[in-house]
C-alpha cells in the first residue's frame, strides 16, 4: 500500500539534479508552478512540458517510477477535470444530456486544469525525488532563516520536521505490530459500519500515541545529553554553500521564467 | 581527586494526582556517595526501580540533586553555565536504540553532538570518521539508521558520544533491549574504549554476567548503595544479591558450588574469568586416562525423526511452509523456508533462534495472522486457508501474546483491557467480566489491580495483564513471543513458572519464543531451533541440548553447565550428560568430589 505511494519519496541515485543545492530546487519548483498559472496558452504549456521533460531527463529518475506515483492521484485529477467539464458554462454547447451540458469553454477548462494539476504534482515530486529529507529541511531552514527576525522559530521547526521524517518508518512499524496484537485479540478491521470501524481505531490509536509520547520524551532526554541547546552557536557537518552549478541552475531558471512571461504577454 | 565525585546525593520527586494535589513524595536516591577515577570501569547493578538510572542521569546533569553534590571533572553539575561542559565530559548511551538517534543518516547522527558544541565543519568530519571507525561502523556512514540491527544502532549511539570526545561514557541499561549478539557487541565496545582510549566507563545493568569485567561493582537497592567491591568480592555475597532482587551469574553459581564442595579451590580460580577457563581447569584437574572415542553428539538426526507429517486431527500441523516478506518487491526478505512442524495438544514447546531466524514469523502463522505462501497449515485437521475456515475462531483458540505489552494495552483500566478480547467475540459484558476476573487471577495478579490504569503498572505486571487479555478469550493454545525479554531475573522466572502452571494445571498448550536456551531448558518439553528461516533441530529438550555444535552454529549460547558436563564426559569422567536442570547438573558435578 505504502510502497505504491512514490510521491514525496526520495529516489536515491546520483545525478546533476540530486547534487544541486536544495534551496535552488525549492525555488525551481515554486517558480515553475507559478509559470503554469500565467496564462491558458498552448505554447506556454508546450514550453512548460519541455522544461519538465528536461528535469526528468537530468534527474535520472525512471519515467515508470514517476507514473506509478501519478497513478495514486489520477482519480483526484480525473474528478477535478470532470467537475470542470460540467460546471464551466460557455456559449458553444458541445454535448447535452438532461441537465448536463458541456460547452467548449468547459472542455478547455477541464483540459487545462488537469494538465496544470498533473504538471504541478510532477514538478513538486521532482523536487522530493532528487532531495533527501534532511537536505530539504536544511534548505528550508536556511532559506527561511530571515524569518527568525520576525519571531518565527525557523531552526526549531526544521528540527521538528527532520525528526518527524526520521520517525515515520519507526512508527509505521509500530503501527503494524499494534494492529497485529489487537487482531490476535479478535478485532476484525473489515467488519461493521463506519461508526463501528471508527470505534475499532481506539485500541490502535491509544497505544500508538502512548508510544509516540514515550519516544519523544526519551529522545528529548537523549538530545539534551548530547548538548543540544537550540540553533544558537551550532555548526553544521554539511553546511549549504552555493556552487557554480547552483548559479548556473538559477540562471536557467531565470531564463525559463522570462521566456514564459514573454510567451504569456505576446501570444 | 577522581573524575567523578558524588557526595551524599539525595533525589526526591513528588507525584501529584490529576488536580495537582500532592500524592506522595518519592525518594529515588538516598545519600549516595561514590567516587570514580579516570580510566576505571564501574558497574552499577540493581533491579528495576532501584535508582540506578536516576543516579546515571545525575552524572550527565539531566537531573539535579535535591541534596548533596556531584562534581564531574571539577565541575559542579548544579551550576547552569557548566552544564554543557559536563555533558561533553560525561556522555550517555540510553536503553532504547531507536529513541536516541536524531538524524536520518548515520554520519549525520554522529555529527549531532559536535554540531551542538560548535565544532568547525572539517573537524566534525574527522571526528565522525574516527568515531565510526572505533565502533567498526565506518561502512554505514551514509546508511539510514532504520535498517540497522539493535546492536548496530547502539554502536552508532556510542560513536555519537565519542565524537564529543568525552572522558567518561555512561551506559544506562544500554544492553537490555538487545539480543545476545548485540549485547556482546556493546560489552566488547565498552571494554575496548576503556582499554585503548582510557575512557572511564560506567555500566548500568541488571544482568550480573555483564559486570564480570568491571573494576568495581556497586549494588543498588531502594535508592541506596547496598554494597560495593570487585566483581569477585560481590559474587561471594550471593545472599546480598538475592535480597536486592539480583542473581549471581550462572557461571558464578557453579563456581560458588564448586568451591563450597571443595571441588576446586580459590587459589586455582585465580585466573578464571570466563567459562572456557573454568571448563579447562576442571578438565585438566579431573582428566581420566582413557579418552572416550564414541561421539555422543551425533546420535540421531533429530530434525527428521520428530515430525514427519502424519495427518493429525489434534494440534497444529505445518507442512512445508514458506513465507517471504515483501514478495514481488525489490526488498524481499526471507521469513520461513520449508518448515514442517507439529504442535501436539498439551505440549510446552520452545522455539529458539537468534534475531532474524524466523521464529516470530513462524509464530504468526500459528494463529493465521500470516498465511503460508507455500505449504499448508492444519489446525486440528482443517486447512486454515480453506474458504470456510474461520480465522476468527482460530485466533480465539490460539491466543497470541506479542513481545511488547505496550503494543496492546489501551483501555482506561486493567479490567476493561482484559475484557476487550472476550467482547470482540460477542460475549455479553457480564460474562466477559467474569472471564476477565478469572484470567487476572490465573496470571497471579491481585483483584486490587482491576481499576488501575494499565499505564501505571510495572513491566512485569504489564506483561501479565497482556497475557490475561489473551487468556480471557479462553484459548486452548497459548503462543508467546519472547515473554521474558526486558524483565529482571526474578520476574522472568516467575513468569516462566506461571506458564508451566498453565500447561500442567489448565492443560494449555504453550508455545514460547525465546533466544535463551538456558531459560527454556527447565520448562519446555520440546525445543525447536530455527536458523535463517529454516528448522534446524526439533526434539525433546535433552536431545536438542546435546547438539552443542549445531546450537552454537545457530548463534545460540549453550548453557555453561551443559558444556561442562560434555567437556568432562569427553575427558573420560563418568557424568550423565542427559541432565539439563541446573540442580541435576550440580548433582553430577558432585561426583568429581569422589575422584
Amino acid at each position: 500500500m505504502l510502497r505504491n505511494m512514490t510521491i514525496g519519496q526520495f529516489y536515491n541515485v546520483d545525478s546533476v539534479l540530486h547534487r544541486i543545492d536544495p534551496r535552488v530546487k525549492l525555488n525551481i519548483a515554486f517558480f515553475y508552478i507559478v509559470t503554469l498559472f500565467l496564462d491558458k496558452n498552448p505554447v506556454l504549456f508546450v514550453v512548460a512540458f519541455f522544461a519538465l521533460a528536461v528535469q526528468i531527463w537530468l534527474s535520472k529518475v525512471p519515467v515508470r517510477f514517476i507514473f506509478r506515483g501519478m497513478k495514486t492521484i489520477s482519480a483526484f485529477i480525473l474528478l477535478t477535470g470532470a467537475l470542470n467539464l460540467v460546471t464551466v458554462k460557455g456559449a458553444n454547447v458541445v454535448w447535452e444530456w438532461g441537465i448536463i451540458r458541456v460547452t467548449e469553454a468547459g472542455v478547455s477548462a477541464a483540459v487545462y486544469t488537469s494538465l496544470r494539476l498533473m504538471m504541478m504534482m510532477i514538478a513538486s515530486s521532482m523536487m522530493t525525488y532528487t532531495t533527501s529529507a534532511t537536505s530539504l529541511t536544511d534548505g528550508m531552514e536556511k532559506m527561511f532563516g530571515w524569518m527568525r527576525g520576525i519571531g518565527v522559530p525557523v531552526h526549531e521547526l526544521a528540527m521538528i520536521m527532520s525528526i518527524a521524517i526520521r520517525f515515520v518508518p519507526v512508527l509505521v512499524e509500530e503501527l503494524n505490530r499494534i494492529m497485529k496484537a489487537q487482531m490476535a485479540r479478535g478485532v476484525d478491521f473489515r467488519e461493521g459500519n463506519l461508526f463501528v470501524r471508527m470505534k475499532k481505531l481506539l485500541p490502535i490509536v491509544v497505544p500508538l500515541f502512548a508510544s509516540a509520547v514515550k519516544r519523544s520524551q526519551e529522545l528529548a532526554l537523549a538530545m539534551d545529553a548530547r548538548g543540544y541547546h537550540g540553533g544558537d552557536g551550532r555548526t553544521k557537518m554539511k553546511p549549504l554553500k552555493y556552487r557554480r552549478r547552483d548559479i548556473v541552475a538559477y540562471l536557467v531558471l531565470f531564463l525559463y521564467v522570462m521566456v514564459t512571461v514573454v510567451v504569456a504577454i505576446v501570444l | 581527586m577522581g573524575l567523578i565525585n558524588i557526595k551524599n546525593l539525595t533525589f526526591e520527586y513528588f507525584r501529584r494526582d490529576e488536580e495537582g494535589n500532592l500524592e506522595e513524595m518519592i525518594e529515588a536516591l538516598k545519600g549516595v556517595s561514590l567516587d570514580v577515577n579516570q580510566g576505571e570501569f564501574i558497574a552499577i547493578v540493581g533491579r528495576n526501580g532501584s535508582g540506578k538510572s536516576t543516579l546515571a542521569k545525575h552524572i550527565n546533569a539531566l537531573l539535579l540533586p535535591s541534596e548533596g553534590e556531584i562534581i564531574v571533572d571539577g565541575l559542579d553539575t548544579a551550576e547552569e553555565e557548566v552544564r554543557l561542559s559536563v555533558r561533553k565530559t560525561a556522555g550517555m548511551i540510553f536503553q532504547n536504540p531507536d529513541n536516541q538517534i536524531v538524524a536520518n543518516l548515520v554520519e549525520e547522527d554522529v555529527a549531532f553532538g559536535p554540531e551542538n558544541m560548535g565544532v568547525p565543519t572539517p573537524d566534525i568530519w574527522n571526528r565522525v570518521d574516527e568515531s565510526l571507525t572505533t565502533v567498526e561502523m565506518q561502512e554505514y556512514g551514509a546508511h539510514s539508521p532504520n535498517l540497522l540491527s539493535g546492536g548496530q544502532k547502539q554502536r552508532v549511539a556510542i560513536a555519537g558520544v565519542l565524537a564529543m570526545e568525552p572522558k567518561c561514557i555512561i551506559f544506562d541499561e544500554a544492553t537490555s533491549m538487545l539480543d545476545p549478539q548485540g549485547r556482546e557487541q556493546i560489552l566488547f565496545a565498552a571494554r575496548q574504549l576503556q582499554k585503548e582510549k582510557k575512557i572511564t566507563i560506567i555500566f548500568i545493568t541488571h544482568h550480573m554476567d555483564e559486570v564480570v569485567w568491571a573494576d568495581r561493582v556497586f549494588v543498588m537497592d531502594k535508592g541506596r548503595i547496598v554494597t560495593h567491591g570487585t566483581p569477585r568480592q560481590i559474587f561471594k555475597q550471593p545472599w546480598v544479591l538475592s535480597r536486592c532482587g539480583l542473581q549471581l551469574p550462572v557461571l558464578y553459581q557453579y563456581i560458588d558450588f564448586l568451591v563450597n564442595n571443595r571441588i576446586v579451590s580459590n587459589d586455582e580460580l585465580e585466573n578464571v574469568y570466563g567459562e572456557e577457563e573454568l571448563i579447562a581447569l576442571l578438565c585438566h584437574k579431573y582428566r581420566r586416562e582413557h579418552e572416550r572415542n564414541e561421539n555422543i553428539e551425533n546420535r540421531k538426526r533429530l530434525s527428521e525423526t520428530q515430525t514427519e507429517a502424519h495427518s493429525a486431527t489434534e494440534g497444529i500441523l505445518l507442512n512445508h511452509v514458506s513465507y517471504v516478506y515483501g514478495k514481488g518487491f525489490a526488498q524481499e526478505s526471507l521469513g520461513l523456508k520449508n518448515v514442517s512442524l507439529q504442535i501436539g495438544k498439551g505440549e510446552f514447546v520452545a522455539v529458539i533462534g537468534e534475531t532474524g531466524s524466523g521464529k516470530s514469523t513462524l509464530m504468526q502463522h500459528l494463529n493465521g495472522l500470516l498465511l503460508p505462501q507455500e505449504g499448508e497449515i492444519y489446525f486440528e485437521g482443517k486447512d486454515i486457508t480453506d474458504k470456510d475456515f474461520s480465522l476468527k475462531m482460530l485466533r480465539q483458540r490460539v491466543g497470541l501474546v506479542f513481545q511488547n505489552p505496550d503494543n496492546q494495552l489501551f483501555a482506561e483500566s486493567v479490567e476493561r483491557d482484559v475484557c476487550f478480547g472476550p467482547e470482540n467475540m460477542n460475549i455479553s459484558r457480564v460474562e466477559a467480566q467474569k472471564r476477565a476476573y478469572e484470567a487476572i487471577g490465573m496470571v497471579g495478579l491481585p483483584d486490587t489491580i482491576y481499576d488501575m490504569s494499565p499505564f501505571q503498572l510495572s513491566g512485569g505486571q504489564k506483561r501479565r495483564v497482556a497475557i490475561a487479555g489473551v487468556l480471557a478469550m479462553k484459548p486452548d493454545y497459548l503462543v508467546l513471543d519472547e515473554p521474558t525479554s526486558g524483565l529482571d531475573p526474578v520476574s522472568a522466572r516467575e513468569l516462566l513458572e506461571l506458564l508451566k502452571r498453565l500447561q500442567v494445571e489448565a492443560g494449555m498448550t504453550v508455545v514460547m519464543v525465546s533466544h535463551k536456551l538456558e531459560e527454556v531448558a527447565e520448562f519446555a518439553d520440546r525445543v525447536v531451533v530455527m536458523k535463517q528461516g529454516r528448522k534446524l533441530l526439533d526434539g525433546a529438550v535433552k536431545d536438542v541440548l546435546s547438539q552443542v555444535g549445531a546450537l552454537e552454529q545457530a548463534g545460540l549460547l549453550v548453557p555453561v553447565g551443559i558444556k561442562m558436563l560434555y567437556a568432562l564426559h569427553r575427558e573420560g569422567v563418568d557424568v550423565d550428560v542427559q541432565m539439563i536442570r541446573q540442580e541435576d547438573i550440580l548433582e553430577q558435578l558432585l561426583k568429581l568430589r569422589r575422584l
